[in-house]
């Protein structure tokens, strides 16, 4: 801390707070506030723009809403992991190529050792989870900062993939995906616009946001993020087994979406879940965590997720050639880490923040 | 924290030569230095001939320390003297290379700054006392949270931690804080040392250990923090106060000891020199001067600000 920054926000806060005020810092400081606005805005603006009140919203089984939800839950429960990662200040560019192992290992297990289908599943989150546990042994144990381990399980992983896959796509027969199981893990709810996965995310989301918010180990990631987790290794926090953790959790929820993907598809190849470490990451960041560790919210990177999946399905209904989505997502990712700057200005009391500034 | 003595070529960098044998009679030698009051009560802690070692250079060598209940011992030295080692040592960080330590007459060995904070020693760091993005209770019991085991999952007793830690807010006088659902970041440097100290308290600490905290604090906070040291005092914990300025420890410590090129040169009681004796003893070891009137001082530990 320098003492200019010291001194200059507690000057601010000593400032008697109206209520307006008041309400407004508080309003400031919900993190899930913003994303939420722009799921609001886009929704809006899709439903005025698709031609008709209700078709962009509907809800029927065939309806967009199917569509947007199918293209959130894969990188929403990948952001997830993502998420509890970056607030314990680090990263995993791996998860794309982690996705595609997950049901390639399933899937290969089931044709060539025809394991039961199950056993095969946590086989898959098995392996993927050792992937983890790699990156973070790596980052952690030797140093190597997770940014460069992660690019570099993201190439060894996408090169194991296509050995085992070998350019055939692994595949579920019909009765595999409707068996008790596999309806489970990909299966559509009726009368529902959702499938599997997207319950999967929803149940995985909140239990992490609780955890994250109400548990002893979400308080140990958030201060393992702060500092490069300096003051929490003072206090006794064994960060070291609280980021190796996190990085199991990245790889294996990245892994469970695949798998999750596979089981609804009924067909899973190296190139599924292709962009996904770039897209998850903007979810994050759009949902409003830090970059910088130790702040952040899981709810946030689902409506991260949202919003890509609205933006996705969104632009096709309003007529704009898809070539135009990643152009868009790239604007909006620096908008909404702009946004964040700002925000955390303001809540300092008109401080820039060393982390920005 | 000065991080010099990291490098072990920052330790042979004190330009002075090795002059500063205490010539004063009133001065203690290092080793085996013991308060008469205090000669038959157990020290919190004690280092006993506790040397590092990083390759061929020492950044500590032969300490020999005792801190007794209710006592500030100032641990004073140049930058590089040794003294952020003593710290990492004590508090678990590193583990010395010969020699013991003791806590509460019994040998410990520290292999984590989790086991040394279980021992009951409280580290407070000048930049790395409280995590800016969590609130106020989350920090005043990180590592020590209270919880309740729901499936096996340990869940946080949020409402009493909240309430504990407002107790103790208004104990220390932050008037200026509202509640400690608070963010962290609102508060100011000195605000920041009270409540880690208090933490201390809190937790029935033996020994509480502070590096440098009055570095870069306005004369008003100084205040506050010194205050905040006499109340751990008079709760019989032992301190170690670490500092690089010897204006900044005078005020606080009931001995001091002066470390130069990894050693104890010296140590001194309360009294028993003048502070411009003092810091001759200070110079004659080799400690380059630092500025006047110590509080204000502004140079706050070279190397932070980067991990940010």
């Amino acid at each position: 801390m320098t003492p200019a920054e010291d001194l200059s926000p507690n000057a601010a806060r000593r400032a008697p707070a109206t209520g307006m005020r008041r309400l407004g810092r508080r309003f400031l400081s919900c993190q899930e506030l913003a994303p939420l606005i722009a799921v609001i805005v886009l929704f809006i603006i899709f439903e005025i723009f698709s031609g008709e009140i209700g078709f962009f919203t509907s809800l029927g089984e065939t309806g967009l809403m199917s569509s947007v939800a199918a293209m959130t839950s894969p990188v929403g429960l990948v952001a997830l992991g993502v998420t509890a990662l970056m607030i314990s200040g680090e990263f995993d560019l791996s998860v794309s190529a982690t996705f595609a192992l997950g049901p390639a290992i399933m899937g290969w297990i089931l044709r060539e050792w025809e394991w039961p289908i199950l056993v095969c599943v946590f086989a898959g989150l098995f392996i993927v989870s050792i992937i983890g546990l790699i990156n973070g042994l790596i980052t952690t144990f030797i140093g190597v900062p997770s940014f460069i381990v992660t690019l570099g399980t993201l190439f060894a992983v996408t090169s194991w993939n296509r050995i085992i896959l070998g350019g055939f796509p692994v595949l579920l027969s019909k009765e595999q995906r409707a068996g008790g199981i596999g309806n489970v893990l990909g299966g559509d709810i009726p009368n529902t616009p959702f499938a599997a996965p997207f319950v999967w995310m929803l149940g995985f989301g909140i239990i992490l946001a609780l955890v994250m918010r109400r548990t002893q180990y979400g308080n140990w990631t958030h201060a393992a993020g702060s500092l490069g987790g300096g003051v929490a290794r003072a206090m006794g926090v064994p960060v070291r087994r609280v980021k190796l953790t996190n990085f199991v959790l990245a790889a294996l929820l990245a892994g469970l979406a695949g798998i999750l993907q596979f089981a609804n598809f009924g067909s899973s190849s190296v190139a599924s879940g292709d962009d996904l470490n770039l897209t998850a990451i903007v979810a994050v960041v759009i949902g409003g965590t830090s970059l910088f560790g130790a702040k952040g919210t899981v709810i946030g990177s689902m409506l991260g997720a949202l919003i890509l999946g609205t933006l996705k399905i969104g632009l096709v209904v309003v007529k704009v050639p898809p070539e135009y989505y990643l152009g868009l997502v790239g604007v909006l990712l620096i908008l909404s880490a702009g946004l964040n700057a700002r925000v955390e200005i303001i809540r300092r009391g008109g401080i820039k923040s060393t982390l920005f500034g | 924290m000065n991080d010099g003595n990291r490098t072990p070529a920052a330790e042979t960098s004190t330009p002075a030569a090795e002059t500063s044998t205490p010539a004063a009679e009133t001065s203690t030698p290092a080793a085996g230095a013991r308060t008469p009051a205090a000669a038959t009560r157990t020290p919190v802690v004690e280092l006993k001939d506790v040397s590092r070692r990083f390759g061929k250079n020492y950044a500590v060598r032969n300490a020999s320390l005792s801190i007794y209940p209710g006592e500030v011992v100032g641990l004073v030295g140049d930058n590089g003297a040794g003294k952020s080692t003593i710290v990492k040592i004590i508090s678990g960080y590193i583990a010395p290379t010969s020699g013991s330590i003791e806590v509460n007459g019994e040998p410990v060995k520290f292999t984590s700054p989790r086991q040394a904070r279980e021992a009951g020693i409280e580290t407070v760091y000048q930049d790395l006392a409280i995590v800016n993005e969590m609130s106020l209770w989350r920090n005043f019991f990180l590592g020590q949270e209270l919880f309740r085991h729901v499936l096996g999952i340990r869940v946080l007793r949020v409402r009493e931690m909240a309430k504990i830690c407002d107790e103790h807010l208004a104990e220390i006088g932050l008037t200026s804080v509202r509640s400690s659902r608070q963010n962290a970041a609102t508060l100011s440097g000195g605000e920041r040392q009270s409540l880690a100290i208090s933490r201390a308290i809190h937790f029935e600490s033996r020994l509480l250990l502070l590096d440098e905290p009055l570095a870069a604090l306005s004369v008003r906070e100084t205040r506050r923090v010194l205050e905040a040291i006499e109340a751990v005092k008079r709760k019989n914990l032992g301190v170690l106060y670490i500092d690089h300025n010897m204006d900044r420890v005078l005020p606080a410590a009931d001995r001091i000891a002066i470390m130069h090129r990894g050693s104890i040169s010296r140590i001194v009681r309360k009294g028993d020199l003048s502070v411009s004796e003092l810091a001759e003893a200070v110079a004659s070891s080799g400690t380059e001067s630092h500025g006047e009137g110590g509080s204000e001082v502004g140079d706050g530990g070279g190397g932070n600000g980067g991990g940010r």
